[in-house]
């Protein structure tokens, strides 16, 4: 019973409540703003004031640089007071209000500064690393912001401060659509390069930037070895000199340095090495024959050597070869180098065969203690058809050659 | 009973047959089903295609950045990223969900976002939001490549408020931004955002002064082909010898119709828009004027879709502004039919928009909208450079109409861009009209519009054979009665309306 006559009650205050509403709106709500201030720092609490002649209680609508809200305010004697909510008030931009009345339409705007303080210097320094030289250069972007994620406003200035080597520097550049950016150049010397920027006190972190030495100049090349012999064993070292860029920076480590050698047969030999410390080194083992060697080192397409010239002296001036069982085992050696001693093994040694003029088969073997066997097995070189026929033999090594000939298989 | 008996057998057969019949069916259904399913080039995804969404107009000023030089496609990247952002956004704050944005802005940024929707959500706000216009400036691209200042002017941005689904607020603004754009994982990402300026959007059209529209027309459709004017069955030489018996039967336009999906909706297809710049030469070399109507067929007009509309109606109207066989621009076929489905406001501001692109694209040429009826024409009256209105009523109101419509409008022409009888009398309406009630009604509107000098376009030329069901639903009183407008019946042969097609 009690709920039935709530309900009617409520019922009869709403239809009364609607004419009323009818009503004032035919008489029009007239609202006017009191609040004149049309700049507010972020995070402030803004308030925007209306005097009305009724106690309705209208909308507010609000749109600022990320979106849209519709607000709720209070209504006490007839002031209208409005409240912006934080995801208003605390970003800055221009922000637009429009009051949700049924009859005049007012609307307005204001606009919200960032905080003159800055939390975070936002930084962006690209690329990493930059050339020696004084025309490389890399940027660095800086957003301050304030406490509340807001780039500053612009024409704040900036201090970009920078060391490098022996000096300090400190710039002044000033924002501009929401960022301050420089240009640091390099200088003539390569080396690491601290950066810091500063807005309003606030400092951001150390950032380093590395200034890598220039393109590397033309450099010499030299070489080192224990004897010229052409032992096929040693091994030639190269090494340039210390390779540096024109304002005598030495180049990156690992800077990769090829070495071509160009041989009495117009072959080339290529060996390679990094740098450490400007100075790269590349080995290349002995010839097993008299040889001269042309050498050119190159930074590809960037730097060269001055060309080296090398010989190598023969060792080997003769050798024995004996001919045992039936001529089917054939003993090369001993192989000597130049101080009478049995050349080191792995000497390579060729046999060629020929029968009727007509090479049949080449025997390829590596001398071991100063000497190389080989065995001319029956199914290698067959018995021949006919009793008479003869072979030749050749045999060759470190370019000398030994031919025997009518030799009965 | 040897009868009997055969009777049974032989629908005991039969059933077997059919039984039998039912499951082999049933099996070869069930077989091929198994059988579907991804080809190996869908399996591989290797088509993957952009889905235009979100199309807004876009100007770049010339390139003066400040830092690196920028490169086409970055720049391409940087658009295309940016308006995701919105398109997000708008998205987010239409059903208050969070979804998309971590992608177009970054960490920080998208908090602010959030924000505001986490405030709408309690609140019970939704709004609905689009942009139709960004002029871009790149103002800074650094060294490294991985941020952009780029300042968005001239941002016409329409949304609508709603509370608890009741609307509380539509408004149109133009506005300018700061924006700072990063590169992270491959995404342009905003960064920053601050409104610089903003204004209520005003729209500088002007109404092209057309005192005296001196239309005395026809709608036009082939009769093979209603509704389908421009798919296989085009044909030239037909469409040219129709033209020819239009003039010949005294009338000096047309009104034919462009199909907004049929036509490839935001990229309009060469193909029809070579067929229809065909149609409008036919009709210059026959000295008949066209009205183009837009947009038919279509009706969503939800504010998303809108960019889409735009680019379309931009295509085909700067390729035929300067045809001088144009008369007008209609930009849309008695939208007023879709205000109960679509929603009123949602329509009225879809056309509002319209016009003014239409406008802005077309200074020259006047603008109309064929409402259904004459309640409707005093809608945008401010917006449309002529009214036009329907007319299927009783003729003995049409006076009357249209001399109320007159007091009111007093400084726009008024035209009626629809009018007709069917003489369709037979199974579906056995008490319809007759040919010689049809010849009746136009020789009778003739009169009312020779006398009160009112522009008219009949409906239409042709008696159709096949309508198809987008224009009247299947209901075949509907569809025979629209078969039966025409003033040349399916063999060809003119009715007796055709007497009155120009005069009384």
């Amino acid at each position: 019973m009690m709920h039935k006559r709530a309900y009617i009650l409520a019922t009869v205050l709403m239809f009364i409540g609607s004419f009323s509403l009818v009503g004032q709106s035919e008489i029009k709500d007239t609202f006017k703003l009191l609040t004149h201030d049309t700049e507010f720092e972020a995070g402030q609490n803004i308030l925007l004031k209306f005097s009305g002649n009724s106690e309705t209680n209208p909308l507010l609508y609000c749109t600022n640089s990320y979106g849209s809200v519709v607000i709720q305010g209070t209504n006490k004697n007839k002031i209208l007071t409005f409240e912006m909510p934080k995801s208003i008030a605390n970003k800055t931009g221009l922000v637009n209000w429009k009051l949700l009345t049924n009859a005049t339409n007012l609307s307005g705007k204001f606009y919200i500064t960032p905080k003159q303080e800055v939390i975070t210097m936002e930084t962006y320094l690209g690329p990493p690393s930059i050339e020696a030289g004084g025309t490389d250069y890399a940027m660095l972007v800086v957003i301050p912001t304030d406490p509340l994620d807001n780039p500053l406003q612009d024409s704040t200035q900036v201090n970009v401060k920078h060391q490098f080597l022996t000096s300090e520097y400190n710039n002044v550049v000033y924002t501009n659509y929401l960022i301050a950016y420089k240009n640091l150049y390099s200088e003539t010397k390569s080396g690491r390069m601290l950066i810091n920027s500063e807005a309003l006190g606030t400092n951001s972190k150390e950032y380093t930037l590395n200034v890598l030495p220039a393109i590397p100049t033309n450099f010499k090349i030299s070489y080192q070895q224990h004897h010229n012999y052409a032992d096929g064993n040693q091994i030639t070292t190269f090494t340039t000199s210390v390779i540096r860029d024109k304002y005598d920076n030495i180049v990156s480590d690992g800077t990769y340095v090829d070495v071509f050698i160009t041989n009495k047969d117009n072959n080339i030999l290529k060996t390679s090495g990094t740098t450490i410390n400007g100075i790269a080194t590349a080995k290349m083992i002995h010839p097993d024959h008299e040889d001269t060697w042309a050498v050119k080192a190159f930074i590809e397409g960037m730097a060269e050597s001055d060309p080296l010239s090398l010989n190598f002296k023969q060792v080997i001036t003769d050798f024995e070869v004996v001919f045992s069982d039936n001529s089917r085992t054939i003993t090369v050696g001993p192989l000597q180098s130049f101080m009478k001693q049995m050349i080191p093994d792995g000497l390579q040694v060729k046999l060629h065969v020929y029968q009727n003029n007509t090479k049949i088969k080449t025997l390829i073997k590596s001398s071991f203690e100063g000497y190389v066997i080989f065995k001319l097995n029956e199914d290698i070189i067959p018995v021949p058809n006919d009793i008479n026929d003869t072979f030749k033999i050749i045999i060759e090594t470190a370019r000398i050659e030994k031919s025997f000939e009518n030799i009965k298989l | 009973m040897n009868i009997n008996r055969n009777i049974l057998r032989s629908i005991l057969v039969l059933s077997y047959v059919l039984v039998i019949g039912f499951i082999m069916y049933g099996f070869s259904a069930l077989y091929s089903y198994l059988n579907t399913g991804a080809d190996r080039s869908s399996m591989l995804h290797t088509d993957i295609k952009k889905i235009d969404q979100y199309l807004p107009k876009i100007t770049w000023e010339a390139l003066k950045n400040e830092g690196r030089p920028m490169d086409e496609q970055t720049l391409g990247r940087i658009e295309t990223n940016y308006l995701d952002a919105w398109y997000i956004k708008h998205l987010g704050y239409q059903t208050n969900t969070k979804k998309g944005l971590d992608d177009y802005y970054t960490e920080n940024a998208r908090k602010n976002i959030y924000a505001i929707i986490d405030e709408n959500l309690d609140a019970g706000m939704t709004i609905q939001s689009t942009t139709l216009q960004h002029d871009l400036n790149l103002e800074f691209f650094s060294e490294d490549g991985q941020l952009v200042v780029i300042t968005d002017k001239n941002v016409v941005e329409y949304k609508r408020i709603y509370k608890n689904e009741t609307l509380l607020l539509e408004t149109t603004d133009v506005s300018t931004y700061k924006v700072i754009l990063l590169l992270e994982d491959g995404f342009w990402r905003i960064r920053h955002m601050v409104k610089e300026s903003s204004a209520d959007f005003k729209s500088d059209n002007k109404t092209v002064s057309n005192k005296n529209i001196d239309i005395r027309g026809i709608n036009y459709y082939p009769q093979a082909s209603p509704w389908d004017m421009f798919g296989e069955q085009f044909d030239a030489n037909i469409i040219s010898k129709d033209f020819k018996r239009i003039k010949d039967a005294g009338l000096n336009s047309i009104r034919i119709f462009v199909p907004y999906e049929a036509f490839g909706k935001a990229n309009v297809d060469t193909e029809k828009l070579k067929k229809l710049v065909q149609v409008m030469d036919v009709a210059e070399a026959e000295h008949i004027k066209v009205m183009v109507t837009l947009f038919d067929f279509y009706g969503d007009y939800s504010v998303l879709d809108w960019t889409l509309n735009h680019r379309h109606a931009e295509t085909i109207i700067s390729t035929l502004k300067h045809h001088n066989a144009l008369l007008a621009w209609d930009i849309k076929n008695e939208p007023n039919l879709d205000f109960e489905s679509r929603n009123k406001t949602n329509v009225m501001a879809w056309l509002d928009h319209m016009i003014n692109l239409v406008k802005s694209l077309d200074s020259e040429h006047p603008v109309t909208i064929g409402w259904s009826n004459a309640e409707s024409a005093t809608l945008l009256i401010d917006k449309v450079d002529f009214i036009s209105f329907h007319y299927y009523e009783a003729l003995d109101d049409l006076e009357t109409t249209y001399k109320t419509l007159k007091t009111d409008i007093t400084d726009k022409p008024i035209a009626i861009t629809e009018f007709g009888m069917s003489s369709y009398s037979g199974l579906w309406n056995p008490f319809g009209n007759s040919e010689t009630d049809q010849a009746e009604y136009h020789k009778d509107s003739q009169t009312i519009f020779s006398e009160n000098n009112i522009p008219f376009m009949s409906w239409t030329l042709y008696d159709f054979t096949d309508i198809p069901k987008e224009v009247v639903g299947r209901l075949p009183w509907r569809k025979n009665a629209q078969k039966r407008f025409g003033f040349i019946d399916e063999h060809g042969v003119e009715k007796e309306a055709y007497e009155y097609i120009n005069s009384p």
